[in-house]
């Protein structure tokens, strides 16, 4: 357990460090809320197409699980950065369970990502009417979409070989992600063949779910079959990371 | 008792046979060193001993435990100092230290007093509250040394572990590498390509090439492979041979000079100032050759084992250049 424990200090005590970098993270999700947010919200003024209340409002849980998307798939894919520069050896060459100190490792990064997210969540309280009883469930729902992504990041990063692949990846998958997950735009009025991504795509239910909590209204599933999703998706994301994560380095 | 034992070791990347069928043994306690230039094998061999890659072929056991089939008994047994820095450049020396603590299943107030011991013993405890961004390259190697020494390995691999390192801190490695040796009583392997460094700490030595091991031995048994030490020596007035048991042969040069072999210049040396003493001659001049294990290395390859790349290239600007 203590390799798990440690690795969790350690992801958050760099993310402690690493003030600059925190600071960027923030200010990418604020020009989003401001300035596509603010802008958007003088357009929509009947606010029926967003159940009910105004965008500024229906954007900013869409906002907030966009910032632990970002975060913690990034997070999930640096495992590359410590391929290439060494501090992954260090973790490789010792006793520990190597499935341990990556679990740790993701557990950590959802920790921080989740973080990152409360933060942006009291930012945008500034702008808009969200239910401040809804902010301790949405964090909960963060930290599970947080787990899947840091998982998925790092199940990228171990079967990725080169830099530019990664890249690539990352430039291909993130966009569309966003964009597909009912946090811009509300769902009901897509195409059906893009609301077919849109289903399979596990940002969609966090928020939906955060959605739930943080507005109260538009929302499109029920919250349990939210949690449902997110849960099973981070446990079994988790577990392919941990067993890919070990496979992709005995060699 | 041996601390590493391999045989027929056999390391292919693809197509590439990065080793090709070593063996050698380590007794405890011992520094052991791997003399070659780069891409000899050394780290790859590091790497196998370390469990970090498999072996294509052959048996490697690490401190009493095989590589492959016990690799986790291994690992808790070893401490290793990679040739490329490894450390967290975002935490403080004093962060790293408890991380690695961590990761080895260590806690609690023995890790803290471990932890303040090691950094004092590489003098850096007054800076342990720094990021190691901060840290000189010198810094660094030491830190990683002090953390390597944190789980109390019985077996230390040190790759390259004063490579890019100014001479006055490299001298410091040194000292640190020869206390632990002493106060630790812990075996130690060690990769480099300077053969100062070499000379200077291993017990036994290990000539790589191309992922052969071509020759093994003491300093001194290497030396002896390429010949015997030589003394020249200027005498006050009278010239004269000596004869004794420990010269093999004494000549006078045409300069007047005397030319005697021996077999190991220190030992040879005040005694034949006792010698000289005794026949009543005075010695005015003493100049001596030592074979170096570059004569060994260029003895059994042809080539220079440093820098072959870089002397070739600075002989090309040569060429170049008289030719203009």
């Amino acid at each position: 357990m203590r390799a798990f424990t440690i690795m969790v200090y350690r992801q958050i005590k760099r993310f402690i460090r690493a003030r600059s970098r925190v600071a960027g993270m923030i200010i990418n999700p604020l020009v989003w809320l401001i300035f596509f947010g603010v802008g958007w919200s003088g357009v929509f003024k009947d606010i029926q197409i967003f159940g009910g209340v105004d965008y500024l409002t229906y954007l900013a849980p869409g906002i907030f699980a966009m910032t632990i998307f970002n975060q913690s798939f990034l997070s999930g894919v640096s495992v590359i950065w410590d391929k290439e520069f060494g501090f992954l050896k260090e973790v490789l060459v010792a006793p520990a369970s190597r499935k341990e100190s990556i679990a740790g490792r993701i557990v950590g990064d959802s920790i921080v990502a989740t973080i990152q997210g409360f933060v942006i969540l009291l930012l945008t309280f500034l702008l808009t009417k969200l239910k401040i009883s809804g902010i301790i469930p949405a964090l909960v729902v963060g930290f599970l979409l947080a787990m899947i992504f840091t998982s998925f990041g790092v199940i990228i990063a171990t079967n990725m070989e080169s830099m530019e692949g990664f890249h690539m990846i990352t430039g291909v998958l993130m966009l569309p992600l966003i964009f597909l997950s009912g946090a811009l735009y509300p769902i009901d009025a897509m195409p059906k063949w893009m609301k077919a991504l849109v289903y399979i795509n596990p940002m969609t239910y966090a928020v939906d779910g955060a959605r739930h909590y943080l507005v109260g209204k538009a929302a499109n599933f029920p919250l349990v079959l939210d949690f449902c999703v997110l849960v099973l998706l981070a446990v079994v994301f988790l577990g392919i990371a941990m067993i890919s994560f070990e496979r992709a380095t005995i060699e | 008792m041996y601390a590493i034992e391999v045989e027929n070791l056999v390391k292919k990347f693809g197509g590439f046979e990065a080793v090709r069928g070593i063996s050698f043994k380590v007794k405890k306690g011992q520094i052991f060193a791997f003399l070659g230039p780069n891409g000899a094998g050394k780290t790859t061999t590091v790497h196998v001993l370390t469990t970090l890659l498999r072996p294509t072929s052959g048996k490697t056991i690490v401190a009493g435990h095989d590589v492959v089939e016990e690799a986790k008994e291994v690992r808790k047994r070893i401490g290793i100092v990679f040739q490329d820095p490894s450390l967290d450049r975002d935490l403080t020396a004093y962060e790293n230290m408890l991380i690695h603590g961590g990761v080895y299943g260590l806690g609690g107030r023995k890790l803290r007093e471990k932890i303040e011991y090691l950094l004092k013993f590489v003098e850096l405890w007054e800076f342990k509250d720094k990021p190691v961004r901060y840290f000189s390259g010198g810094m660094q190697r030491r830190l990683e040394i002090a953390r390597s020494l944190l789980h109390e390995p019985e077996v230390l691999f040190l790759d390259e572990p004063t490579l890019g390192l100014d001479p006055q801190t490299r001298a410091r490695v040194w000292d640190y590498i020869e206390m632990i040796k002493e106060e630790e009583d812990m075996t130690i392997f060690l990769t480099t390509h300077y053969m100062d460094e070499a000379e200077k700490l291993a017990d036994r030595i290990s000539i790589i090439d191309r992922g052969k091991i071509i020759a093994e031995g003491s300093c001194e048994e290497l030396r002896r492979l390429v010949g015997n030490d030589v003394i020249y020596l200027r005498l006050d007035g009278k010239e004269c041979c000596f004869e004794a048991d420990f010269i093999k042969t004494c000549k006078i040069l045409p300069d007047g000079r005397v030319k005697l072999d021996v077999d190991n210049v220190s030992e040879a040396l005040p005694r034949l100032f006792e010698l000289a003493k005794e026949k009543g001659v005075k010695i005015v001049e003493v100049t001596y050759h030592r074979p170096t294990l570059n004569d060994v290395f260029l003895h059994l390859t042809g080539r220079e084992i440093r820098d072959g790349g870089g002397e070739n290239f600075r002989r090309a600007i040569l060429r170049v250049r008289t030719r203009r």
